[in-house]
């Protein structure tokens, strides 16, 4: 079935074939596991948002009104799954450090801990600094490389709003990260 | 000179901005397990969502179907001014004593090939000119499922089918005003949106 579209896999499965399902995982996991640990700053975090993000998007196939961009879809409720996870996160406990914080701990070589990711520490922790609006656009914008359009889809936020999260974001990060990179 | 400064700024400020997202676009794998612990939960509920699609010669519309109806009482609001009648779950089949009736028998046999049951969802605002349903089911999806008038002046329902399990649903009246049934249990989210939730039990295969 690797061969198979998006429409072929999602009409398999409609029809009683549930292992079809399984083409579209492995289709997306990957894409969409780099946006979740980006914005959540921890693979088991990204992990559980992942499995919630495809058995909501399982459960509700027949909900998919065009199958031939069932990528697209399901990065909606990823994008979705991630600001709600992150929102209840925020709620329980402070997990991101302040933007403060964040600069002092960046610069610290051997405070590792979850969020050490491959692209490197004082990034991510610059990242998590950011309110979650902005980090999400700037996700979208600068890692995935998405026009302000399709952005606006996926998030239902308008273009000009994202714009403006996008710049902030930028903004937060120069004077968070000046003092790594000097500019 | 002002723009020259700009340019360059604009410049510098591009460079900053890729040499981070060049470092975060680094390939991310998902754990090598993640398809099997989700294919182990999809493979549980597959079943039930999709079930395979007959082939016998029985036509769909002919198929013996297990009907929930749930009428729940309409609550009047204060000043006349809205009810609402909300999602129930009255089923038939499991009220049925065990010694059974012909009905029951019926339903019985249908339960055992039929795992989606039909839910009514009942509002009821003599004011609304318009009424739709969203929930889990459809993705909240506003426009995917409206209410129709029935018979009785302002009274709105629609029957969906759901499968067993939690579902969580409000209404939106007139196009923009979410309402969650009063008489439902809530569901509240992050942000302190109220739905209401329903429970559609499986069907036991005792009662098959």
């Amino acid at each position: 079935m690797t061969g198979s579209s998006d429409a072929e896999l999602i009409a398999a499965v409609l029809g009683g074939d549930i292992d079809s399902f399984s083409g579209l995982v492995r289709r997306y996991q990957d894409t969409c596991a780099r946006f979740a640990v980006r914005m959540l700053g921890s693979r088991v975090d990204a992990d559980d948002v992942l499995q919630s993000a495809f058995m909501r998007a399982f459960r509700g196939l027949r909900g998919c009104k065009d199958p031939e961009h069932f990528g697209g879809w399901l990065y909606q409720i990823v994008v979705n799954e991630c600001r709600t996870y992150a929102s209840r996160q925020r709620k329980r406990e402070q997990r991101f450090p302040s933007a403060a914080t964040a600069i002092e701990t960046a610069v610290a070589p051997g405070s590792e801990e979850e969020v050490d990711l491959d692209v490197g520490g004082h990034i991510e922790r610059a990242l998590s600094a950011l309110p979650t609006d902005q980090r999400e656009a700037f996700l979208l914008k600068h890692v995935e490389e998405m026009t302000y359009e399709e952005m606006a889809e996926i998030t239902g936020v308008s273009v000009s709003a994202l714009k403006m999260r996008v710049k902030r974001a930028c903004d937060t990060l120069r004077g968070l990260l000046d003092g790594v990179y000097h500019g | 000179m002002a723009e020259n400064f700009e340019a360059k700024q604009s410049a510098e400020d591009a460079a900053f901005v890729e040499r981070i997202a060049s470092a975060l676009r680094a390939a991310e794998r998902a754990h090598q397990s993640f398809e099997k612990r989700l294919m182990d939960r999809v493979r549980v509920e597959g079943a039930t969502l999709y079930p395979v699609r007959a082939t016998s010669q029985t036509s769909w519309w002919r198929r013996e179907r297990v009907l929930r109806i749930s009428p729940i009482a309409g609550l009047a609001l204060a000043a006349g001014i809205s009810a609402i009648i909300a999602v129930s779950s009255i089923s038939i089949g499991s009220r049925l004593s065990s010694g059974g009736t012909q009905s029951s028998a019926t339903i019985q046999r249908a339960s055992a090939t039929d795992t989606v049951q039909l839910v009514r969802f009942v509002f009821v605002d003599p004011r609304a000119s318009s009424v739709q349903l969203v929930g889990d089911f459809n993705e909240w999806t506003k426009g995917a499922t409206s209410l129709k008038l029935t018979g009785a002046p302002g009274v709105w329902a629609v029957s969906v089918p759901l499968s067993a399990g939690r579902h969580e649903y409000a209404f939106i009246v007139n196009g923009t005003r979410w309402v969650a049934d009063p008489l439902a249990v809530k569901s509240s989210d992050e942000f302190g949106t109220e739905s209401s939730v329903i429970r559609v039990a499986a069907l036991r295969k005792s009662e098959t």
